[in-house]
């Protein structure tokens, strides 16, 4: 018996779609206190005119309703895209808005509100959306990109939280509105800031000398393959020869090997300091063209380079607990 | 801003000249502010806030000097309009803007304190879309959406409210006003007869073409001649003036009527015109049902209440009747006459009272003397003064129905005959239409009626004797054309008569509209319900059924509002365009290159042409927003295949 029913439920739910919520506004309240008295003032002098206006006015708020509904009724969050900033810069979420209506949108806000913990008070939820921005116009039966913009205010993972779309077109005098929860989250790397120098590359480089070390710009000699090595990197003319199959090894000539180590800045008190201390070195290290690594507390990454391996360090960076 | 202006404009024709002034100054002021960047009063622009709060302290004295108060209709209309003008220059929040936006729908309502008319209704739509419109616009906050499209917009949702409105209209339980104590200038004295005559003071009204009241006979229309609509009947005379008897003493008892003949039903519409009496034909049968009335001794029927609206009322009539045949409480006031007045008339009264005593022969010898001697009838009689009556009888000639009226009373009475004046309106015009009989303020008239012992009150219309034409084919046939029609249209007997057609139609309209949209009240809304099928209408099943019909109305608005089928893509309505043109048909599944392949080998001459509309199309569908759909638009509608 149960079952059917909440089989019945949840089909219901899908034709039904997302929640809209509609209200009117201040602005509407007053309209229809105005109405009230038009009319009052109708009855009173017994004026039909009198009485077509106030009616024509009602009529017009109660359409008016639906098409500031029908904004907002078939918008769909269909994408979000980011990508990682430092922190102090803006995040971009790129939202990508289907309207599957056959009529277009206009002016909506969007904003979001990130901490989605629930509270006793059911009211909470309507309010704490913050960073309204205005859309205009979402074609009908089309889909429309939106850069979407945030302030970064601390490192770390940024979650977009619940987005609400609200509109108010075409009147003014009704609000409606409705959420988008998502799980869409951007990182956000440390501000790269500090004034420590880089630490000494080559006194580094020199302790660590009895390793392998490998790079990509001179040919340092054969290896035997092993599974995983890049294939461009294969000596196929030295196959050729004897039938087995090596890789080339290249050695990196320009900034030698570099270390960058939680110790290093363990003269800085701050926690974010410090990180932000080491994300410059990392920027700075990546750009000159170093084979460097990192090592903090919680994590070690090997060396390397690239901007995969740029990407690692400031995750590690940013994710640092 | 627009819309406040053309809500404001009938205004300026009731109110002061410098209302309107000011209110234009003051929009005028705004539009320099946009288009010239003038600066607005606020608190940093010191000199223009200055200036703005004196003008709306010199408003709000002259209102106080002009009206006395603030508080009465005209006065509090035009202290709205006067601040609306002034509230506009200083719209800077959208607070600011939805208020005055609102006033702005008050400003309407109180147009229709003075008129509403077709015209009247036709503008509120035209400023409630233009104020929607403008709505939109505050709301459009980047301003990106074009004019026309808001305007269109605006259009479309009033539409869309229109069948609502009318269920409202129709359904919302009507309370019969006023709710609160009106102002007194609410009702303004309209022109119209009144309860005293002066000579002279009727011939003032066949100027006017204002509408006294229409009648719709349910099935035969009496003759012309037999047309008189009793007004305010006239006992007591100064010399000059005529005027009623106390309204104390003519209502304690009815009258005394005996009709014969056919009856004859109609139904009337008055237009108000704030007193107390009905027009009904010579003599009604009873009392109508529709209002609280009562018949005076002498005739007239008489409202309990001033007639504050149009009212409509229900009546039939037989023109032949006897009144006050037996015996007449008031007599010896029909006989009263000014001491040491008219020496003249009361001379040659005597002279025939020498020739006979019977009142018949008295009458017949009166109105030979307006028949054989030579008086005119004219619609612009030589002013008297002094003594009138003498006067007119012996020395102008010339008069209009009262001076008649008034000459023919004053040479009975001293003649010894019972004799009063009894004004109202005679004839009227049947519009082909909707073959309604219009009774213009022009066909006012004032009559006499001569007590005879054993027959009573006895009409006689001493005008007849003078002008025939007058009472058998009604006023507009006496007039000359100039003053029935403008000016410009008299100079040709066409354009005159296509005006009168003109006219009748638009009358007939305005009769429909009277009728049933602006006298729709308690009273109506219960006979149209009953007669829709509700039994015995009131206002829970009202209710009931305006809740039902709203309902389905907007559940039908909003599938009209949601779901739409046909796909408004104007590049492929282009494209459809294109194809319609060839002889060729694009099959189901072809593509539009394999589609143009097939027409380039059709028609060879156009394959550029058809090549450049097929790789337009498919830019701008799949996506390629270089192309234009202007130009797509351009060469569809210029290619012309060739063959």
């Amino acid at each position: 018996m149960a079952q059917p029913l909440s089989q019945l439920y949840q089909r219901f739910k899908q034709l039904r779609g997302r929640r809209i919520f509609i209200i009117p506004t201040r602005f509407g309240l007053l309209y229809a206190a105005f109405l009230i008295l038009i009319l009052l003032g109708a009855i009173n002098y017994s004026n039909s005119l009198g009485h077509v206006l106030a009616f024509l006015l009602g009529s017009l708020g109660l359409v008016a309703m639906l098409h500031t509904y029908r904004n907002l009724a078939k918008i769909e969050l269909t994408q979000a895209t980011t990508k990682p900033v430092f922190c102090g810069q803006a995040i971009i979420f790129s939202l990508v808005f289907d309207n599957q209506s056959h009529f277009d949108s206009y002016h909506i806000e969007i904003s979001s509100k990130q901490e989605t913990s629930k509270s006793w008070n059911p009211f909470r939820s309507l309010s704490g959306y913050l960073h309204p921005q205005q859309l205009s116009p979402l074609t009908a039966q089309h889909t429309t990109r939106f850069s979407y913009s945030l302030p970064s205010q601390q490192r770390g993972k940024y979650t977009l939280g619940k987005i609400r779309i609200a509109s108010q077109f075409p009147l003014g005098l009704y609000s409606t509105w409705g959420y988008f929860p998502n799980n869409y989250a951007a990182l956000v790397y440390p501000k790269p800031e500090g004034t420590l120098p880089l630490p000494d590359a080559t006194a580094q480089g020199q302790k660590l000398n009895s390793q392998q070390q490998q790079g990509t710009d001179d040919f340092a000699g054969f290896n035997r393959y092993r599974t995983g090595d890049p294939i461009h990197a294969i000596a196929w003319k030295a196959m050729a020869r004897d039938d087995v199959l090596r890789t080339k090894q290249f050695s990196t000539l320009q900034g030698g090997q570099l270390a960058i180590n939680w110790q290093d800045v363990s003269q800085i008190n701050n926690v974010e300091a410090r990180l932000s201390q080491l994300c410059k070195w990392v920027l700075q290290a990546e750009s000159s063209g170093m084979s460097y690594s990192l090592s903090l507390p919680n994590n070690s990454i090997p060396f390397g380079h690239g901007e995969t391996h740029r990407h690692r360090c400031l995750t590690a960076l940013a994710l640092y607990e | 801003m627009l819309g406040l202006t053309l809500g404001a404009l009938p205004h300026f024709y009731y109110q002061p000249i410098w209302v309107a002034i000011i209110f234009l100054a003051m929009i005028g002021w705004r539009c320099m502010n946009i288009w010239r960047a003038w600066p607005l009063p606020s608190k940093r622009y010191k000199k223009q806030r200055w200036l703005q709060l004196s003008i709306a302290a010199f408003a709000v004295t002259l209102l106080l000097l002009h009206y006395g108060n603030l508080i009465g209709r005209d006065a509090g209309v035009a202290l709205l309009t006067v601040m609306l003008g002034i509230k506009v220059t200083e719209i800077r929040s959208s607070r600011d803007f939805y208020l005055s936006s609102f006033l702005g729908y008050f400003l309407v309502v109180t147009n229709f304190f003075y008129s509403q008319s077709i015209g009247t209704a036709a503008l509120m739509f035209v400023v409630v879309i233009i104020m929607t419109a403008s709505l939109i616009s505050l709301n459009d906050l980047t301003q990106s959406i074009h004019t026309k499209f808001k305007l269109k917009l605006a259009g479309k949702m009033l539409l869309q409210a229109v069948p609502l409105m009318i269920l409202l209209f129709v359904l919302f339980p009507r309370i019969a006003g006023p709710l609160w104590g009106l102002p007194d200038d609410a009702y303004n004295a309209k022109t119209g007869i009144d309860d005293s005559m002066t000579l002279g003071k009727i011939s003032q009204l066949i100027q006017s073409d204002e509408i006294a009241f229409r009648v719709e006979f349910a099935d035969k229309i009496p003759t012309q001649s037999s047309l008189y609509w009793r007004g305010p009947v006239l006992w007591h005379t100064d010399g000059t003036t005529w005027t009623a008897l106390d309204e104390k003493q003519y209502t304690a008892n009815p009258p005394e009527i005996v009709s014969s003949g056919e009856i004859y039903r109609y139904s009337t519409t008055l237009e108000a015109h704030n007193n107390k009496w009905l027009f009904a034909l010579d003599f009604p049968t009873q009392l109508p049902t529709d209002e609280k009335t009562h018949f005076t001794q002498d005739g007239q029927l008489r409202s309990d209440d001033n007639i504050k609206q149009r009212i409509q009322y229900q009546l039939s009539s037989q023109t032949q009747y006897t009144l006050n045949a037996g015996h007449d409480e008031f007599l010896q006031l029909a006989l009263q006459l000014p001491e040491n007045q008219h020496p003249r008339t009361q001379q040659l009264a005597q002279q025939w009272r020498q020739q006979t005593t019977h009142p018949h022969e008295i009458i017949e010898l009166a109105l030979n003397h307006f028949n054989q001697q030579d008086f005119y009838y004219t619609l612009s009689p030589t002013p008297l003064s002094g003594d009138t009556i003498d006067q007119f009888l012996f020395e102008t000639r010339r008069g209009f129905c009262e001076h008649y009226a008034a000459s023919f009373t004053v040479l009975m009475r001293a003649a010894g005959v019972p004799t009063r004046v009894v004004t109202g309106y005679q004839g009227g015009e049947i519009n082909p239409i909707n073959n309604v009989l219009v009774i213009r303020q022009r066909d006012a008239h004032a009559w006499t009626e001569v007590w005879i012992q054993g027959k009573g009150w006895i009409r006689i219309d001493p005008t007849a004797a003078v002008s025939k034409e007058r009472i058998e084919q009604g006023m507009s046939m006496v007039m000359p054309l100039t003053m029935r029609s403008p000016l410009l249209i008299a100079q040709s007997q066409k354009l005159a008569e296509l005006w009168q057609a003109l006219r009748n139609n638009l009358d007939a309209l305005d009769n429909k509209w009277n009728q049933w949209i602006l006298a729709y009240g308690p009273k109506l809304q219960k006979e149209f319900l009953a007669k829709l099928g509700m039994s015995s209408p009131d206002w829970q099943k009202m209710v009931a059924w305006l809740v039902a019909s709203i309902s389905i109305v907007l559940l039908i608005i909003s599938l009209f509002i949601f779901y739409r089928r046909k796909h408004h893509d104007p590049i492929a309505r282009l494209y459809q365009t294109f194809c319609n043109r060839v002889a060729l048909e694009r099959g189901i599944s072809e593509g539009p290159l394999d589609f143009a392949n097939r027409l380039k080998q059709y028609y060879p001459d156009n394959a550029i042409e058809i090549d450049h509309i097929t790789q337009l199309y498919i830019n701008l569908h799949y996506g390629n927003q270089s192309a234009s759909i202007e130009q797509l638009k351009q060469y569809v509608n210029r290619f012309k295949p060739q063959k």
